[in-house]
């Protein structure tokens, strides 16, 4: 096991290097007039962003660059942002946003999971039946139609219905619960209608119809049995969907102007911000391996049938 | 079992609530709000229409919102317009607008200028202290040093300061200063020492502090209109350098960095959330400070504006011309009321040197710009915004009316030249297509082939790539943005043009851009015609018209206009206002009159509902909105309420600015 951990690290240590250096170099590649807004380039000659660039350091050659970056990143300087938010240290950007969105995502992914489960349990219980009909129903419906529909509708109808506030403010507690609500939506579908499929597909093994056979109830098989198997292929995500609290929602942040990360990574990388950009992408590629590294023991842990390496077994 | 799984749900489901209605537990971003006062919050007790009361009560809180980031509060170096508004309130500039755009002292009691407007003496008044983020003093006094060191600070280029040009060419001696540093930066001046240059600043540059209290600027070309770049120019304003120095790249990062010597002190700045301005307790004129909070709320975008100012949680919301409709018949249609002035004006852009043969063959051809300059039919298109009366918008020069007076009251556009321009209605489908048929009789031969044109195809990728002919009609490729707006309304420009010039002489073809316009579209040259709209800067019409010389920054489009050149030279060189806004008037009547480009309508767009009473305050035409002295209703103010306070209002700007 302990093999296995020290290999893997090894390689999502490579992966996540060859990630962010591909990154910064593509960076490096973009054209030197996207650093600067249309109201930028109709205000100053070429001499003055030449200048400008210059004083950025970005006219350096690619891998020195590169390697002041690294340097720096040793010594704790994540460096400051260039466009989206010129001058302001990244640090201190991502300390500010990420605390928001986590809070939301945490939250959000407590009541999706909490409601998902319960729904596929509920659909797969009745399967085929009212229940499962409109479980399906407002899965499709969440997943074919476009979000900012229902979203703007919620925000403006359902927030009059319940005398909520159309906008979130940090000190009012009640402007909390509608994009808290709106963020779950999708993980609730996901949850319900994985969970409905797994559960309905141990259903027809032959340990559940032995169990039938020996005259367990319906309930007490899904409940003790169906559902600890039904729920291994979905545990894999639980460490990436934990991890990926702080990633945020560009629509939902925008609509409740919630100063989150949502659209940080899009912001940055329309308006060339290539400190922002390697940092955000260098962040999400640690998150995404150590996700799925993650991800692997924790379902090594729930099911103890599964084994990480040949000697194990 | 069933009531303990029931019960774990339930509190899960609570705990999840209870999480989501917790604050971040640690965001250095936010910062207290010690001194807001709790103000009588308009909105709050309005959740409906009242009716209309007179005398008017007031609030001292006003909520408002805004959409663009406030990225960095370092107002020497933004690019966003909003951060040029938190510093026109928060830090002092020498003179500031009265309500009827007259200037005043500010930060400055009195002031003088030399015949030819090329020295400027700021007389500072005395004791004014720098305040930080709680409104507490520091200690350091306003001086004369602080506004010579805001420009020894952006004529550093390490500092990259924003749209320096002006400023940079104006004030004697910067340029070189500026441009020394550069060489020294790109190792190109290897022999100079860059601690020498920067110490020999006091010397060489025309900004000096000829006592603690008394500053003067010596410019290097006449500029009578000094005072409203004061006004327009972030770059004048003051900072106290040895903190400036301190901070470094920090300075203005947030609100904890930076100083204010103005009527507002930034007391709580929520990066991308929330920023409170409150009354300066310690600002020279703090009794003509009415509002003493101004809560500003980010938005994502407008859509909510509208519902959030019916639910009272802002003070003030546009009405773009779709919702405007639906007001119709409510009861708040009474509280609509039109936006009265846009100094922005939109043109169209004619690229001079175009790689589409036939538009190349016949730009050049006054006669064809001038059908082109007729077949548009400006109130069509000012219909798209302003569907009950688009004659409003209908804009035939280039700089605005009602913008910039003369020292008789004399608006700039009613000089000879602009004045009958102003009153030409130049939609004609008549005249534009007889200008068409001359430019067709010396371009082109009998069977209608163009002189000189070959068929091709034209590549003008990413926009656009097709073939031409050679042949009549002439191809015109139209650009726009992909914008739902601008896309009918290339569409309609495309009809109205076909139509009036004939669809057997003209063909106009659409394309649309994404993303940099300026950078794909403008600057390649990927176009024929665009339209885009420029605002003046600052109360002279040089502002804007010497920048529209043929090698001026804003001709995009390349003409070449000798006539034109040579009479805004003359005209910036006229210390005489009215000698010199006679050269400017007609100059841009020649390039107007020529179509060499086409202004038609005003950037003025939608209604507005609002609860400040206008007029109130400075009349910032070419900065950023001032609070002090602004006023805010308890109550909406109806339509019929801000027209009477409108025509009061012309009647006695007219009187001031006449000098009565």
């Amino acid at each position: 096991m302990l093999r296995y951990i020290l290999n893997r690290t090894l390689r999502s240590i490579l992966t996540v290097v060859i990630v962010f250096v591909t990154v910064f170099m593509l960076l490096r590649f973009m054209p030197l007039n996207g650093y600067f807004t249309d109201e930028m380039l109709k205000v100053s000659d070429e001499q003055t962003r030449m200048a400008y660039l210059r004083n950025q350091g970005l006219l350096d050659p690619p891998f020195s660059q590169l390697w002041r970056f690294v340097k720096n990143l040793f010594a704790g300087d994540l460096g400051r942002s260039l466009t989206v938010y010129p001058k302001v240290p990244i640090t201190i950007l991502l300390c500010e946003k990420i605390p928001v969105t986590a809070a939301f995502g945490a939250a959000s992914l407590v009541l999706g999971m909490t409601l998902g489960l319960l729904m596929g349990m509920f659909m797969a219980r009745y399967k085929e039946r009212l229940g499962d009909t409109l479980g399906t129903f407002y899965v499709v419906f969440v997943r074919a139609v476009p979000s900012l529909i229902y979203l703007f509708f919620i925000q403006v109808w359902v927030s009059g219905v319940l005398k909520l506030p159309l906008v979130f403010y940090e000190d009012r507690p009640e402007s909390w619960i509608l994009p808290t609500i709106c963020l779950s939506l999708g993980s609730i579908a996901w949850y319900a209608i994985w969970l409905r499929r797994f559960m309905v597909d141990e259903e027809n093994r032959d340990y559940v119809k032995f169990a039938m056979v020996k005259g367990l109830s319906k309930k007490y098989v899904l409940r003790r049995h169906l559902f600890k198997n039904a729920i291994i292929p979905i545990a894999i995500y639980l460490p990436s969907d934990i991890l990926f609290i702080i990633s945020g929602s560009l629509i939902i942040e925008s609509l409740y102007a919630i100063p989150g990360t949502g659209g940080l990574l899009t912001k940055a990388i329309q308006k060339q911000d290539n400190n922002l950009v390697q940092v955000i992408v260098l962040m999400y590629a640690i998150l995404s391996v150590l996700g799925v590294f993650l991800g692997d023991l924790l379902v090594a842990f729930v099911d103890p049938r599964i084994r990480l390496t040949e000697d194990e077994g | 079992m069933k009531r303990t799984v029931s019960l774990f749900l339930a509190i899960v489901l609570l705990a999840s609530l209870a999480c989501a209605c917790q604050g971040p537990a640690s965001d250095p971003g936010v910062q207290p709000t010690d001194g807001v006062p709790s103000g009588t919050g308009a909105g709050e007790a309005q959740p409906t229409p009242p009716e209309q009361a007179e005398p008017l009560e007031y609030v001292d809180l006003y909520k408002t919102y805004f959409t663009s980031e406030y990225p960095s509060l370092n107002y020497y170096t933004t690019v966003y317009g909003g951060v040029r508004g938190l510093a026109a309130n928060c830090v002092e500039a020498l003179v500031e607008p009265d309500e009827y755009g007259l200037y005043q002292p500010a930060m400055a009691l009195s002031w003088e200028s030399n015949e030819d407007c090329t020295v400027w003496t700021f007389h500072l008044r005395e004791g004014v202290e720098w305040v930080d983020h709680q409104g507490n003093p520091t200690g350091m006094k306003v001086t004369a040093q602080d506004y010579v060191d805001a420009v020894r600070y952006v004529g550093d280029p390490l500092n990259g300061a924003y749209s320096l040009r002006v400023v940079r060419d104006l004030i004697e001696g910067l340029y070189d200063y500026y441009w020394g540093l550069d060489d020294i930066d790109s190792g190109t001046d290897t022999t100079t020492v860059r601690a020498d240059l920067v110490a020999s600043f006091d010397e060489t540059v025309g900004v000096k502090a000829l006592d603690e209290y008394t500053v003067q600027y010596t410019l290097s070309a006449s500029a009578p209109y000094f005072l409203s770049l004061i006004e327009g120019s972030m770059l004048l304003l003051p900072c106290e350098y040895s903190y400036v120095t301190e901070m470094g790249e920090d300075f203005g990062i947030d609100n904890q960095h930076m100083l204010y010597c103005g009527a507002y002190y930034l007391s709580t700045f929520e990066r991308d959330k929330k920023i409170v301005m409150t009354a300066n307790p310690h600002y020279w004129d703090k009794d003509s400070v009415t509002i003493r909070s101004i809560e500003q709320q980010r938005l994502g975008d407008t859509m909510t504006t509208l519902e959030m100012f019916k639910r009272g949680e802002i003070d003030e919301c546009v009405v773009e011309s779709e919702e405007y409709s639906s007001l119709l018949g409510t009861e708040w249609e009474k509280y609509l009321a039109p936006n009265s002035f846009s100094s922005s004006t939109n043109y169209l852009w004619l690229d001079f040197g175009s790689d589409n043969p036939e538009f190349n063959a016949f730009i050049h051809n006054e006669n064809f710009r001038k059908a082109l300059q007729h077949s548009i039919d400006r109130e069509s298109i000012a219909y798209l915004r302003e569907p009950v009366t688009p004659s409003r918008l209908v804009r035939n020069t280039i700089i605005a009316e009602t913008l910039i007076y003369d020292d008789r009251g004399v608006d700039y556009t009613d000089y000879p030249g602009l004045a009958e321009i102003k009153a030409t209605d130049y939609y004609d489908a008549g005249k534009a297509r007889a200008y068409m048929e001359a430019a067709v009789a010396e371009l082109c031969d009998a069977s209608g082939s163009i002189l000189g044109v070959d068929a091709a195809t034209v590549d003008m990728l990413p926009v656009a790539q097709f073939d031409v002919d050679g042949k009549l009609p002439v191809t015109l490729l139209y650009v726009g943005t992909d914008d739902e707006a601008e896309i009918l309304m290339a569409q309609l420009l495309e009809v109205m043009i076909e139509e009036a010039i004939g669809a057997d002489l003209i063909d106009v073809q659409l394309a649309f851009a994404t993303g940099g316009f300026y950078s794909t579209v403008a600057d390649p040259l990927n176009y024929d015609v665009y339209y885009d709209s420029l605002s003046v800067p600052y109360g002279d019409p040089g502002s804007q018209l010497s920048r529209l010389t043929s090698d001026g920054a804003e001709n995009v489009g390349y003409y070449e206009v000798p006539e034109y050149d040579a009479l805004i030279e003359q005209a910036l060189m006229e210390s005489d206002i009215q000698k010199r806004y006679a050269l400017f008037a007609q100059a841009e009547a020649y390039l107007v009159n020529g179509a060499y480009v086409i202004p038609f309508i005003s950037s003025l767009r939608g209604y507005y509902m609002t609860r400040i009473e206008p007029y109130t305050g400075p009349l910032m035409q070419f900065g950023s909105i001032k609070y002090k002295g602004m006023r805010v209703s308890a109550q909406i103010l109806t339509a019929d309420q801000l027209a009477a306070i409108s025509s009061a209002y012309e009647e006695k700007k007219a009187d001031r600015l006449s000098g009565n």
